[in-house]
């Protein structure tokens, strides 16, 4: 394995990418990503803040005590991880984790990984969707990819512009990916609307540093109001209204997230007023 | 790959598999075993250092991304052979059972104590947030970080 500095968008030739660390190398040590050539991205991707547009490469910790920012995406950063890890995570790297699902992470041939049945929907899903979860029912991980859907964020890669939403595709039978990256597609900004108001509730199995049991990112931009949920499908999922819950297909052990959603998604908007 | 890289002042140049986390390097390498390998998940904490001035987990990150830095370890926060008042109030608290623990909950708490002199009891608390005791001996060690807070 070698491992590659560019300093410039236009050297960039192949590879996987790396930046703070936390997401690929324990893939690599797990065997779950494999690399030949590995691309340090930190001289790259923009780090810092300025006039609504975050570089990519700003870390968790960074944005965590960014007064600038609407308040569900700073508090998306500073309840995700440990102190340690949101200083070493970016903002692009977070948005692009890996499925947090027990047999997805033990190699099982599981639809993910191009097999034929989610291991999961029959055996242990405490943790996992309760929409969206037929094919795959992976919970997605990001509090921070929740709440810049909800925000109407826009990424800017090396190649095109799109909103956070688009990042994001649920898997199917063709195409087993969970994004819609692109092989050497690398994103290096986001920017962020005029929002009004906003907040970002999550529960946890335990008080910190825990992945969502459900997160719940709402925002009042251009007079509307949105809501989108982390740890309810297997990506980033938004809902119209606190009714759109009951469209809701938990697993027989999920159940228990819908009553948590429907709480904290009531108790999101509350706070918007 | 050579990586060049100054720890506690010291500087090493070595030739490192791209593959080897920064934690192996520091401590098959450098024999600076001062810094743990509790998990190697990224959970534990134990591992943690400095690096560039920002508290990282060394089992998250390769050792060659850290090449060029600046990394103090446990080994490097005493002050001329003497413990820092953090360590002797660590040792006057009780604020180690087995000891596993203690060099991340050091390199922690120093991190703090250096951007916030004078933290508040939620400040301590949260700054240790990431890192695990299997003791269980949480409340002393936060006695210890306390009792050194200006």
């Amino acid at each position: 394995m070698e491992l590659l500095r560019p300093s410039s968008v236009e050297e960039l030739d192949g590879g996987v990418f790396v930046h703070g660390g936390t997401e690929v190398v324990p893939l690599l040590r797990d065997g779950l990503l494999e690399a030949e050539t590995l691309v340090d991205v930190r001289g790259v991707v923009p780090r810092g803040v300025s006039d609504g547009v975050i570089g990519a490469g700003t870390t968790l910790g960074e944005l965590e005590v960014e007064p600038s920012i609407p308040d569900a995406l700073r508090e998306a950063c500073r309840l995700a991880a440990s102190p340690q890890l949101r200083n070493m995570g970016s903002l692009g790297g977070n948005l692009l984790q890996s499925s947090r699902c027990w047999y997805w992470r033990l190699d099982y041939p599981c639809r993910l990984h191009g097999g034929d049945r989610c291991h999961a929907r029959d055996g242990e899903h405490r943790e996992h969707a309760i929409f969206a979860n037929d094919f795959c029912a992976s919970a997605h991980p990001s509090d921070v990819a929740a709440a810049l859907v909800a925000l109407g964020a826009r990424l800017r890669t090396n190649r095109r512009e799109l909103r956070v939403e688009e990042l994001y595709r649920l898997p199917d039978e063709a195409d087993r990916h969970t994004t819609t990256l692109e092989d050497g597609e690398l994103i290096l900004e986001v920017e962020l609307p005029d929002v009004e108001a906003s907040v970002y509730l999550k529960a946890m199995d335990r008080k910190r540093w825990s992945f969502p049991q459900v997160g719940v990112a709402a925002a009042r931009v251009g007079g509307g109001v949105r809501i989108a949920l982390a740890g309810v499908a297997p990506i980033p999922w938004r809902i119209d209204s606190i009714e759109a819950l009951d469209n809701a297909t938990p697993l027989p052990r999920t159940e228990w997230k819908l009553p948590l959603a429907r709480a904290l998604v009531g108790r999101a908007l509350a706070q918007l007023d | 790959m050579d990586v060049s890289v100054t720890v506690n002042g010291t500087t090493y140049a070595r030739d490192v598999e791209p593959r080897k986390l920064l934690i192996h390097f520091l401590r098959d390498d450098l024999d600076l075993t001062g810094s743990h390998i509790g998990c190697d998940t990224g959970n534990c904490g134990a591992c943690s250092v400095i690096v560039d001035g920002v508290l990282v987990k060394s089992c998250m990150l390769l050792a060659v991304q850290a090449d060029g830095a600046s990394i103090e370890t446990v080994e490097g926060i005493s002050e001329n052979g003497e413990l820092t008042p953090l360590q002797q109030s660590f040792n006057e608290h009780h604020a180690l059972q087995c000891g596993y623990c203690t060099p991340g909950m050091l390199m922690s708490a120093t991190a703090l104590l250096r951007d916030n002199a004078s933290p508040s009891d939620a400040e301590i608390k949260k700054a240790l947030q990431g890192n695990i005791c299997r003791c269980t001996g949480y409340w002393n060690i936060f006695e210890a970080v306390k009792a050194v807070a200006k």
